[in-house]
């Protein structure tokens, strides 16, 4: 998420990089077996890359800050540089909802030298998926204003109670700004209440963003020390089925507020347990009594942070088994590695320890073994 | 994905110049077409029961295996409750499917209503193909081992080899050995080819070329029924052929099987089969034989496209780029001519051949008869997987396809229509009249109401004379209809109102000179 | 039988191990035809006669405890991934899972069972299930996420019956039959102290474990929390300057 330049050298500044002298023509003069090792050292370089064993903020409040001046409509990005940027914008949003199901995103646009809030910190992603294809008709005009977004941004994250990890995440086209006063004590106000920044710049490197990424934090997000832990109040509603009769029809009141649906008449929904007001979606927070709800698979879907699956050991193969554990895939010549896993010693494939590690979080050597299988006992 | 031919057979054509294209059956069609006495013999042994059971359609097989092991009959309302309201027209076209098949059959249970049940011999064998338990297929005794058993690779480059040198003979490129007359027979037979007036030698037709763009399955099954139709004339008994080619369609490829037990006729159809490539023999005599995988789920015409799981599919060696240019990554002479039909070829390597398709060569393609669906079909079947690996899908560069499209949308730019102009009504009364009659019995080409001119086609054409002539005898009693029937005649003495008919039916008449002619009659002119 | 394409394979799992009944490991059996049963059923059938026998027999010890099903899923789950990876491309293939079971829940496997579903759930891969005995409240929430069906069989001698009648059908010709419909699941979480379920909790913010009552240390993580009292007046007074 920050500045990705090394601060030792420019990129001009290395040597030539002779990349082609890697593939290397075996004894028949084919190049498919180096080519392949290549790609397979690569896939697990990835896999290693990612072993961060960190704590990680759970609820996290990231709102989004957005260039619409008219530095965006450049078209070095193909069709320009605000298309391209919403449709990664999509994508990033629906990771960051997958990843984080119980966090919080808002949306702001920088135009015209001022800021403008377009959507509130709120969870139900599909409707920032929405806003963000609404954005393709902002007019680009002016120039941006970074005091401006990132002040109203700390507005509304200064309320936060801080076990919350207040994130702002700047996405910067234009290579000026142009702010009412002086931005450093903007940037030593977030620094004061804890708000880490990156920025993602489209065009060269600017002075003034790469401070603010700086002194406000480094990337990847850890649990900052600041982050207070404390016990949050959270609700589980369920359906409440009483048997024999069926639900009342009641307005709910997520869309009460809202100016383009009205409040919808259904008899499904939840209930918040404190005061039975509905809600069509979770996670929402509660419009009545402030109770944040959710469902337990949402909670469930961080917890592969916390207990992550086991990592694999590379070895040479040299026939320990005839197939993998997971896949049942016979070993053959082109597996020059094999993976072992620590905790139940089953032997792994590349793609089954990268399917592992990236998607199922669970290992199932360990998960079919009696003496492993329960995560909860192995301490944090 | 390639078309089966499903579609084309039910191209509606209203141009004059009808074309005719390739029909391929599926396995439904053809079943249909037989006597039911076939059908109930043919039921009798598993492999046909479960041909048929997999080629129903989606909700029908579900049906099926849901009443397979009840024993009464099932209430028709019970099993129309089974699928989903918004899909009840499917449900109706899927029970007429299994009626006309006759795998079940309406009859009624205790208390009147009516109700389904399965085909006994149907329901027994299905459960035979499922359980075990009945006769083994007859080709399957235990065989000792072949100690020269031939592996997968052997089999399918023996199939390829035969199956391509039918294909090749068809396109007229002669470098392998010829096929037997036989094999000659059947594709003269199937309309792919047909002889020359010159010189009596084959030379295929239109729909040769839209059999030649087919995927391999649909070739063979297209070819083995056409084979099918000629059996009878050899002294061969259908049904016969019909099981021993589904036993052979449901064994594992890579297996022997023994030729004990085989009646003559059997064992002639083997030899065919071997000629085509659909089993391997080692000898004529040998007492084992291999099927191949042309001959394995044969009746699989219908999926749409892609074949099988394993890294075994045929290699797609197509790449279009949005120039239209084409790159083909074979060395096949086949396939290059099969590319020719439709690209300008301009170079050719060892491993590939580069084309370019233009208006030119696409257009002497749709004038050979190939369909712009079949030039896709085509391509889409035979792509790169490189082509498919990155975006599912638009594979092909759909500028490519649409200009296809179009340029074969651009010879049915004008339709050709065979008709008569009525023009010079006496009253828009009239013209309107006669339009809506037109309009009613369907014959009304074109109208225009400014200028009162119609054209109506050669049928309606003849029905408005036959209709003219009645109205006219009606009106004007003394006019009638004699020697040609679009001749009206009249007496003498009502020459003034016979003047007004012609006038008002007519739109040429002459008069005869009364004086001359002393005979009773008139003759009016042609209209 | 459905479709030629289809391809099959099965896996059993009790308390020590889980292992593929079919494919089984090793070269497939010398099929013969004998009577009338197709060919690559035959295969089937034998196999796997074949590889229960041995888990059966091999498995001698009488203790009983749970069946580790969450983990034979994963190894599933494993398996669809690498057909994914090696089919042509361009082909699609529509996965799903049968889990027929008699055992019984357990919340020690839970986040075994929460990985696995959201897995599936990513990979579209359809996890149904079919409940010889007890309620599985677990399962029932898996078929959910991943838009499976769940049954609970009340009579064991219908078992093929409900096989047939609603577990044949893939996915896409589901919506054209009439089957069960979806009951409403409950996903209340229960608290890691006493294991009830509970309406309204406290929840760690560091390792997100649910409390059904106020405790000034986390069990899981031994964080310490600050006392609750200012903390929550702090954030009504600002929510009133608002």
């Amino acid at each position: 998420m920050a500045d990705d330049e090394d601060p030792k050298e420019y990129r001009w500044e290395t040597g030539y990089e002779k990349t082609w002298e890697a593939i290397k023509e075996d004894d028949d003069g084919f190049l498919e077996a180096s080519v392949a090792e290549i790609i397979q050292r690569a896939k697990r370089k990835r896999q290693q890359n990612k072993q961060v064993n960190s704590k990680l903020g759970m609820m996290r409040h990231l709102y989004v800050v957005l260039d619409c001046s008219d530095a965006m409509s450049a078209q070095d990005l193909k069709p320009t540089r605000l298309l391209c940027t919403l449709k990664i914008l999509e994508n990033f949003i629906e990771e960051f909802f997958d990843q984080n199901p119980i966090s919080q995103m808002g949306i702001i646009i920088m135009h015209n030298k001022r800021a403008e809030r377009i959507c509130d910190l709120g969870g139900n992603f599909r409707k920032y998926i929405k806003t963000v294809n609404g954005l393709t008709k902002t007019a680009l005009i002016g120039e941006p204003s970074l005091q401006n977004g990132l002040e109203l941004a700390l507005k509304s994250l200064k309320l936060l109670p801080s076990h919350a990890s207040r994130e702002i995440l700047v996405i910067m086209g234009s290579l000026t700004t142009c702010d009412p006063s002086d931005i450093n004590k903007t940037i030593s106000m977030l620094k004061h209440e804890g708000v880490r920044c990156s920025v993602v710049g489209l065009a060269a490197e600017v002075h003034v963003c790469r401070q603010l990424a700086n002194e406000t934090g480094v990337d990847p997000p850890p649990a900052a020390v600041c982050l207070e832990s404390s016990l949050i109040k959270m609700g589980f509603p369920h359906q409440m089925i009483v048997e024999g009769t069926e639900e009342p029809l009641t307005m709910c009141m997520c869309h009460v507020d809202s100016t383009e649906e009205g409040s919808k008449l259904t008899t499904g929904g939840y209930y918040c347990p404190q005061c039975y007001s509905k809600y069509c979606e979770l996670p929402v927070e509660c419009r009545s009594c402030g109770l944040t709800l959710v469902s337990a698979p949402h909670l469930a879907r961080s917890y592969h942070h916390l207990f992550p699956a086991a990592s694999y050991r590379e070895i040479e193969f040299d026939n320990q088994s005839l197939n993998c554990f997971a896949c049942q895939k016979i070993f053959s010549e082109a597996d020059k590695q094999v993976y072992l896993c620590s905790n139940c010693q089953q032997y792994f494939c590349l793609d089954c320890d990268i399917f592992v590690h990236d998607i199922l979080h669970t290992c199932p050597g360990c998960a079919t073994n009696p003496t492993t299988f329960q995560m909860f006992q192995s301490q944090m | 994905m390639a078309d089966n031919g499903i579609g084309t057979s039910h191209q509606a054509n209203t141009a004059l110049i009808q074309a005719s294209n390739l029909e391929c059956k599926n396995l439904y069609d053809y079943l249909r077409t037989r006597p039911s006495t076939l059908l109930d013999r043919l039921y009798n042994h598993p492999a046909i029961c479960l041909a048929v059971y997999r080629e129903l359609p989606e909700i029908a097989r579900q049906y099926v295996i849901r009443i397979l092991f009840v024993e009464q009959p099932v209430p028709q309302a019970v099993v129309a409750s089974w699928c989903h309201q918004s899909y009840s027209k499917e449900h109706t076209h899927v029970c007429q499917v299994l009626s006309d098949l006759f795998v079940w059959h309406e009859a009624p249970i205790p208390g009147g209503l009516p109700g389904w049940i399965l085909n006994s011999t149907f329901k027994r064998n299905l459960k035979t193909a499922l359980l075990g338990g009945g006769k083994p297929w007859s080709m399957s005794s235990a065989l000792e081992a072949d100690n020269k058993a031939r592996d997968v690779s052997f089999l399918d480059g023996y199939s390829a080899e035969r199956w391509e040198c039918v294909l090749h003979y068809m396109v007229g490129s002669q470098q392998q050995e010829g096929i037997s007359a036989d094999a000659v027979r059947i594709l003269l037979h199937a309309g792919l080819m047909k002889r020359d007036e010159d010189d009596g030698s084959p030379v295929i037709t239109r729909q040769g070329f839209q059999f030649l763009l087919l995927d391999r399955q649909a070739q063979v099954w297209h070819f083995l029924l056409q084979y099918l139709d000629t059996v009878e004339q050899r002294g061969l008994d259908l049904g016969e052929c019909l099981t021993f080619l589904f036993q052979l369609s449901f064994s594992t490829l890579g297996k022997d099987y023994s030729t004990e037990g085989m009646s003559q006729g059997l064992l002639i159809f083997l030899q065919h089969l071997r000629e085509f490539g659909l089993v391997y023999q080692r000898k004529r005599k040998a007492g084992r034989f291999y099927p191949t995988r042309l001959a394995l789920n044969i009746t699989c015409s219908q999926n749409k496209g892609v074949p099988v799981l394993e890294e075994d599919a045929p290699k797609g060696y197509i790449i279009v780029e949005t120039n239209y240019r084409v790159y083909a990554y074979t060395d096949s002479n086949l396939q290059v001519a099969l590319l020719g039909l439709f690209t300008e070829l301009l170079y050719r390597f060892p491993n590939v051949v580069v084309g370019i398709i233009t208006r030119e060569s696409v257009r002497q393609a749709l004038r050979g008869g190939i369909t712009s669906e079949q030039i896709i079909g085509y391509l889409k079947q035979h792509i790169h997987s490189q082509m498919l690996s990155g975006d599912n899908k638009n594979a092909l560069p759909p500028t490519v396809l649409d200009q296809i499209k179009l340029w074969e949308l651009e010879r049915n730019r004008l339709i050709y229509s065979e008709g008569v102009l009525y023009s010079q009504f006496l009253s828009q009364a009239d013209f309107n009249a006669l339009k809506q009659y037109a309009q009613q019995t369907g014959c009304l080409i074109w109208s225009n109401k400014e200028k009162r001119t119609m054209v109506v086609n050669k049928t309606g054409h003849d029905d408005r004379k036959k209709l003219e002539i009645e109205e006219c005898v009606k009106i004007y009693p003394n006019i009638y209809n004699r020697n040609l029937p679009n001749e009206i005649w009249c007496d003498d003495a009502d020459h003034e109102h016979c003047i007004e008919a012609f006038q008002r039916f007519c739109p040429r008449h002459f008069i005869i000179d009364m004086m001359f002619v002393k005979s009773t009659t008139w003759p009016v002119c042609q209209f | 039988m459905q479709k030629a394409q289809n391809k099959l394979a099965i896996m059993a799992c009790h308390s020590k191990i889980s292992k593929f009944v079919y494919p089984g490991p090793g070269k497939p059996l010398d099929i013969r035809q004998v009577d009338g049963q197709y060919e690559v059923f035959t295969l089937v059938e034998k196999t796997v006669k074949q590889n229960l026998m041995k888990i059966l027999t091999t498995e001698t010890s009488t203790v009983y405890t749970e069946s580790l099903l969450a983990g034979t899923i994963a190894m599933a789950l494993c398996y669809i991934a690498r057909i994914l990876r090696t089919k042509t491309p361009g082909l699609k293939i529509n996965s799903r899972i049968l889990t027929v079971t008699g055992s019984g829940d357990s919340a020690s496997q839970y986040m075994n069972y929460m990985n696995v579903f959201f897995t599936a759930q990513k990979q579209n891969v359809v996890i149904d299930v079919c409940a010889l005995d007890q309620h599985l409240s677990l399962l029932q929430q898996g078929c959910d996420i991943t838009n499976g069906l769940y049954l609970r069989i009340p009579q064991i001698q219908g078992l093929l019956q409900y096989l047939l009648w609603v577990f044949l059908p893939e996915p896409p010709v589901r919506q054209k039959l009439v089957l069960p419909p979806p009951v409403k699941v409950d996903y209340r979480a229960a608290c890691f102290c006493h294991r009830e379920l509970i309406d309204v909790g406290y929840v760690c913010s560091v390792c997100l474990s649910i409390f059904c009552k106020f405790s000034p240390i986390c069990t899981t993580c031994h964080t310490v929390f600050k006392i609750p009292g200012p903390l929550t007046v702090k954030s009504k007074k600002k929510k009133i300057k608002l």
